[in-house]
């Protein structure tokens, strides 16, 4: 559970992120190269206090294992600061105009799932091999499908203005080619972690004897929830056999995947049988 | 004193056939820099060659070399060429407009599309070039430096860089904003009016996997297909084409639109519903305005790239202020980290000559006076020295004040420095620093 202390570096870091979103959208009306250093570099810092937060917290858990993942505080920092890692690495790499908008919203609602969430204690199944394995393949699945729903919400609005034949206002967020591709790779990778998470996450079960989740475990909202955001990715990528799901579509359901994905990881918390992000 | 003097031409001044022989292209540039520095070895020298301009900076002593006619000689000399032939198009610029010049072609305001970064490499690219070979100094390295950092603000504090300004470059924008790369597309081109071919030139230049060109004259479109390295395809199979096309361009004279939405929407299973993008700038159109509303199918015409054109014409006439005002601003602070480094030296040198001067005549006169006293010796000296720099404070200030007088800092200095005969070599003076006096008795 998160000290008094980590949930105020975790305010620090929201704030970091919220001014880095805000001063790289300040560019939109008032363009200047110190606008997107300072940008950046609120970024950085972002990234630096959630990874000292991690930390803090790893150090100060009592009997913890040496992995800093173990807890629903943890997971979803860790998300976080991965969400901004991939934004600062497409940006320095080859950069694409209005991602730190679409994704720092997304990071901002981890960290905040951090703090109200994190409060629920680790798992008891917490340590078993399969766990581990269970635990990164969903978290670095969910990753990829923060990425893919943000990429996706780009590509509905760079398709809008496309088709708004307007004048260009704000930066460029990239070509739709891009845009779909970026989408498609992180489902294809999101997919294939997801489905591995879920077959271990049964094994998870049935070692416990599905104890946690009751006898109907296969009802539970938490599975329900992951079931149907394994199908809503399948779907997605079903498009290259036909091709006419393509465009908005993979976009759209895209965004709605993570929607799933986020409803397992959170909302399972307030159901009894859910037994938290985990 | 050192002065700045600029010889080039441009896309303003010369025609092409005209720029064309007197630019510097390859290793060329930099053979001239070299010769330029070895028949010139007391001047800074840099010389910027790009498709648009050619243009010799030089920095030298006020009387030293080269100078402007030297430069045409050598611009003939060394191309091999008649100087009347380019020297009607040449322009010169002296000082404070040759800063001025440069800091406006490094922000691209001198180009001829506005806003264009090739430019600012450009300048750096020549800039390097001459520092490399030991052409810049104290003065070119300073100008330079302060131009890239001109341009490099104006290009990313305003808009400038921002928009096209023509159908055709409005046009690969938006395919910009479509596709990633072009080197796995096919672009169709449909008619041969010139608008097709200039917007067609343009998508040329993206290097597309394949440049189809379809009319109704097989001649015309050998034409074309072989000004754009394209291939000619026949009429009568324009759904085939159609099907294999990523990017369309309609400019036909057909009375009738000539692509139906019913068409396109038929070939969407066989263009495996992946984005196309069509540029219909026929008048009247070619393609039904319905094909712009199927999913993935992107329609343009001539008045949606005309509107995003003035759109952006009018959004520039702001970013070319604001890049005017930084140029300006700019522009006068190097002009006046050049004034203080051209008058300081000139004021000391003044101030030494004046001093040792009156310290001689107070040397002669203390001689036909032996029983001086120390006390009074020193009044002596004190009341010469205090009369030189009352004698001197008024032509300083007005030096200092002299800019957009009656003349440049420049025209001042180098007046001073014949009236009052203050050539550097030949003061011997080793007074104390005579502005500083200057400065404490004021």
């Amino acid at each position: 559970m998160p000290t008094t202390g980590q949930i105020l570096l975790l305010i620090l870091a929201i704030l970091l992120f919220s001014t880095g979103g805000l001063l790289s959208l300040a560019r939109t009306w008032w363009d200047r190269e110190t606008l997107r250093i300072a940008a950046k570099a609120c970024l950085w810092c972002g990234v630096a206090v959630s990874l000292g937060v991690l930390l803090w917290h790893m150090l100060s858990r009592p009997g913890g294992s040496w992995i800093p993942l173990e807890d629903n505080f943890e997971a979803f920092v860790w998300l976080a600061v991965l969400l901004t890692g991939f934004v600062l690495y497409v940006q320095r790499t080859r950069p694409l105009g209005g991602l730190d908008w679409f994704v720092m919203p997304i990071v901002i609602l981890l960290l905040i799932a951090a703090g109200v969430l994190g409060k629920a204690k680790p798992q008891e199944y917490v340590g078993t091999t399969w766990y581990w394995i269970h635990l990164s393949t969903v978290l670095t699945g969910a990753l990829a499908f923060a990425i893919a729903g943000a990429t996706g919400a780009m590509y509905l609005q760079a398709n809008r203005r496309l088709r708004s034949k307007s004048l260009p206002q704000g930066p460029k967020l990239g070509s739709l080619e891009r845009l779909e591709r970026i989408t498609f790779t992180s489902v294809t990778l999101g997919f294939a972690l997801l489905t591995i998470g879920l077959i271990t996450g049964l094994v998870v079960l049935k070692a416990r004897g599905q104890s946690r989740l009751g006898d109907n475990w296969f009802a539970s909202p938490k599975v329900l929830l992951a079931f149907a955001a394994w199908v809503v990715y399948a779907i997605v990528l079903h498009a290259p056999i036909n091709p006419s799901f393509r465009g908005r579509k993979v976009a759209l359901l895209s965004i709605f995947g993570f929607v799933l994905m986020i409803g397992t990881l959170v909302a399972v918390n307030f159901v009894p049988a859910g037994g938290g992000a985990h | 004193m050192q002065r700045l003097l600029l010889l080039g031409l441009n896309h303003a001044s010369a025609p092409l056939a005209v720029r064309e022989k007197v630019t510097f292209a390859g290793d060329a540039r930099d053979r001239a820099v070299d010769a330029l520095r070895l028949q010139f070895p007391q001047a800074e020298i840099a010389l910027l060659s790009t498709c648009n301009r050619v243009e010799i900076y030089a920095a030298r002593e006020t009387h030293g070399h080269p100078r402007a006619e030297e430069m045409i000689e050598f611009l003939a000399n060394f191309h091999g060429i008649d100087a009347a032939s380019f020297s009607p198009h040449l322009y010169q610029k002296t000082d404070t407009d040759v800063v001025a010049h440069l800091f406006t072609v490094a922000s691209s305001l001198d180009s001829m599309v506005l806003g264009e970064t090739q430019i600012l490499g450009q300048v750096r690219d020549a800039y390097d070039a001459a520092r490399e070979r030991g052409a810049t100094g104290a003065l070119l390295n300073p100008l330079f430096q302060r131009a890239l950092a001109a341009g490099k603000e104006v290009l990313s504090a305003t808009a400038i860089g921002e928009g096209r300004v023509s159908v055709a470059s409005v046009a690969v924008d938006y395919a910009r904003r479509i596709f990633d790369s072009f080197s796995d597309k096919v672009v169709l081109s449909i008619g041969g009016g010139e608008m097709a071919a200039l917007v067609l030139q343009s998508f040329a230049q993206l290097a597309p996997r394949r440049l189809l060109i379809c009319n109704r004259s097989p001649e015309r479109a050998a034409e074309l297909a072989l000004k754009f390295n394209g291939q000619a395809v026949p009429f009568e199979n324009l759904s085939d084409h159609l099907t294999a096309a990523d990017i369309v361009v309609s400019s036909t004279g057909a009375s009738q639109p000539i692509i139906t939405a019913r068409q396109v929407a038929g070939l969407r299973k066989a263009m495996r519903y992946r984005p196309i993008f069509l540029i219909d700038i026929a008048l009247p159109r070619d393609v039904e305005p319905g094909v712009g509303e199927i999913e993935n199918v992107y329609l343009y015409n001539i008045d949606d790239l005309q509107q995003v054109v003035s759109g952006t014409m009018e959004q520039r006439k702001d970013a070319v202020e604001a890049a005017r005002a930084i140029v300006t601003r700019q522009v006068d602070g190097f002009l006046a980290w050049h004034r203080a480094r051209e008058m300081g030296p000139m004021i000391d040198r003044l101030s030494k000559r004046y001093h040792l001067l009156a310290t001689e005549e107070l040397a002669r006169t203390l001689n036909k006076m032996p029983n001086i006293g120390d006390a009074e010796k020193a009044h002596l000296e004190e009341l010469t020295r205090r009369i030189v720099n009352k004698l001197l404070h008024d032509p300083i200030t007005m030096l200092r004040r002299s800019e957009g007088l009656h003349g440049t800092t420049s025209q001042y200095l180098h007046a001073l420095e014949r009236l009052f005969q203050l050539n550097p070599d030949g003061d011997g003076s080793d007074n104390a620093d005579g502005e500083a006096d200057l400065a404490q008795d004021a």
